[in-house]
């Protein structure tokens, strides 16, 4: 009997006496309770375990000769086995290295994570998103729900970017911008015609204050109104407007504001694709809403002034 | 050498140190170098908008306001393209702020306009209603001081290289040159030419009878550096 034995056997035996005085003997104790019970079960065999392994290598390491077949070389004087590689190991090396190479070429690139990656497929999935829903709730609309319902988009539109300028009521908040309820009206035309438009941009440039005055605006006025058309003001239009605007008011092909389209979405679109540096203040480009948005603005601030 | 090395712990240690610390300045600062290259389009602050600067950042106007767009959907909707490192360049020091109690302004520029400002900034409320924001009535008597910020001009050309008086490309394939005065007078008259574009679309006569008489109010100076804001 080695003296190792008997060190395991006296370690075992405390460790398991002490197990027994403070588990079993103690208040509650295992309690019957199977996970109690499985827990000492546990114990007492690692304990066991332990004990053999450290006394198996402990023995192996007072008794144990080398054997195996040396290398021809020594390392100042210390030799070395001949081990092959596990095979085991081989394949796993060649798996590793097969691998990487898929990793740095395809694992990694393809699915790396990018914070503006993820932002562009948002983009992509909302404008389909709205895409669709529009296309479908058109498809399915009456003339007058798609005219109401437009309005509606324009109004949650303009009460997030434009009431900060414009008021809630969209009356301009004291004259601090332009009064959106009369935009499209008569009224608004002759302000213009007495204050000029600037900013817009055209090749032609700004409009200058009181081409026309008194009657004549007032004519002017109600003859753009009306699309144009009609025997009041036509006469005082070619005299004061058609030399920048054309006589059919179309703006001569982009070289100014077309107003034909006056009281309809596109004149509105054609302000916030450009911005303006009106009488009052100056307004920015909206380019970051989309062209239905735009087109929903127009319909909604038309629709205040009628 | 590499014997010797092995002969002696210390000295190896070191060099390995040595080593990795090269492999990781060659690896990182390239890269750091070129993320913080200015983006095109980007371009110094004028004299009247780094006065602006120091007026937003003595009213901590930076305690509730960011100034940096993230890459959300919801973000870009509201305030425009999200940021680049890049565009931060020639903020020193950056402005990103850790909390919204308003609005990012980092492209405040785009949508608010120098009328708009001086509306919000005398009563926030008349304008946005149900805005916390307080009113700063002192903007538009505090005159801006320019000294100041032509002083940072000066440092900032001669230690970090801002191209002051030096062409800047833009997105357009344009250049343009941000003029820095010679001398504090010269950099005054620069400031107040400045000045003098912005208070064209004021409202308020006694800022524009300040700016006429040659001082420059807080609140014109910050309306320059909101506009700056793209």
């Amino acid at each position: 009997m080695n003296k190792l034995y008997l060190w395991g056997i006296i370690i075992i035996a405390s460790m398991l006496g002490f197990t027994y005085i403070s588990v079993i003997r103690s208040k509650g104790g295992l309690n019957g309770d199977i996970i109690n019970i499985l827990t000492i079960v546990g114990a007492v065999a690692l304990v066991i375990i332990t004990v053999l392994v450290v006394i198996k290598y402990v023995r192996q390491m007072q008794t144990d000769t080398a054997d195996g077949e040396l290398v021809d070389q020594t390392w100042d004087g210390i030799g070395e086995y001949r081990n092959e590689l596990p095979f085991g190991w081989a394949i796993s090396f060649l798996l590793t290295i097969i691998w990487g190479m898929w990793y740095f070429t395809v694992g990694y690139p393809v699915n790396a994570y990018s914070q503006i990656g993820e932002y562009n497929e948002d983009v992509v999935v909302h404008n389909n998103k709205f895409e669709k829903d529009f296309n479908e709730k058109m498809a399915n609309f009456s003339e007058t729900q798609k005219a109401e319902y437009m309005i509606n988009m324009g109004e949650s539109v303009y009460l997030a970017e434009c009431k900060i300028c414009h008021g809630l009521t969209a009356d301009g908040i004291d004259g601090k911008s332009t009064d959106l309820n009369e935009w499209g009206s008569a009224k608004a035309i002759v302000d213009v015609i007495n204050n000029g438009s600037k900013g817009l941009g055209y090749p032609l440039g700004e409009m200058p204050a009181g081409t026309a005055s008194g009657a004549d605006a007032l004519d002017i006025a109600i003859y753009v109104k009306n699309g144009l058309s009609g025997e009041t003001g036509s006469e005082a239009f070619a005299v004061s407007c058609a030399s920048c605007h054309g006589a059919d008011g179309k703006g001569m092909g982009g070289m100014s504001p077309d107003l034909t389209t006056y009281d309809m979405p596109a004149f509105t679109v054609d302000v916030l694709n450009r911005g303006k540096k009106g009488a009052i203040g100056e307004m920015p480009a909206f380019n970051r809403l989309n062209d239905k948005q735009k087109e929903a603005v127009g319909a909604y601030i038309n629709s205040l002034s009628e | 050498m590499f014997h010797w090395l092995e002969k002696n712990p210390f000295f190896f240690a070191v060099v390995v140190f040595l080593t990795i610390a090269f492999a990781g300045i060659v690896e990182i600062l390239p890269s750091f170098a070129q993320q913080s290259r200015p983006v095109i389009g980007t371009k110094p602050y004028t004299t009247l908008e780094l006065a602006g600067r120091h007026v937003y950042i003595k009213n901590s106007c930076n305690g509730c306001h960011s100034q940096l767009v993230r890459p959300f959907k919801s973000e870009t909707d509201r305030y425009g393209d999200y940021s680049l490192s890049g565009e931060y360049a020639y903020d020193r020091p950056f402005l990103w702020g850790s909390k919204r109690t308003g609005p990012d302004l980092w492209r405040v520029g785009n949508y608010r306009t120098t009328d708009w400002h001086e509306n919000h900034m005398k009563d926030p409320i008349a304008v946005v209603p149900g805005s916390i924001m307080p009113a700063y009535p002192w903007m538009y008597t505090n005159i801006a001081d320019i000294d100041t910020a032509f002083a940072e001009q000066l440092t900032v050309a001669q230690f970090f290289s801002v191209p002051y008086n030096k062409p800047v490309p833009m997105k357009d394939g344009s250049t343009v040159i941000v003029k820095m005065g010679k001398s504090v007078a010269d950099a005054h008259s620069l400031a107040l030419a400045e000045a003098k574009l912005i208070v064209a679309d004021m409202k308020d006569q006694d800022v524009k009878d300040a700016v006429a008489n040659g001082q420059i109010p807080e609140i014109v100076a910050i309306i320059a550096y909101m506009n700056s804001l793209k």
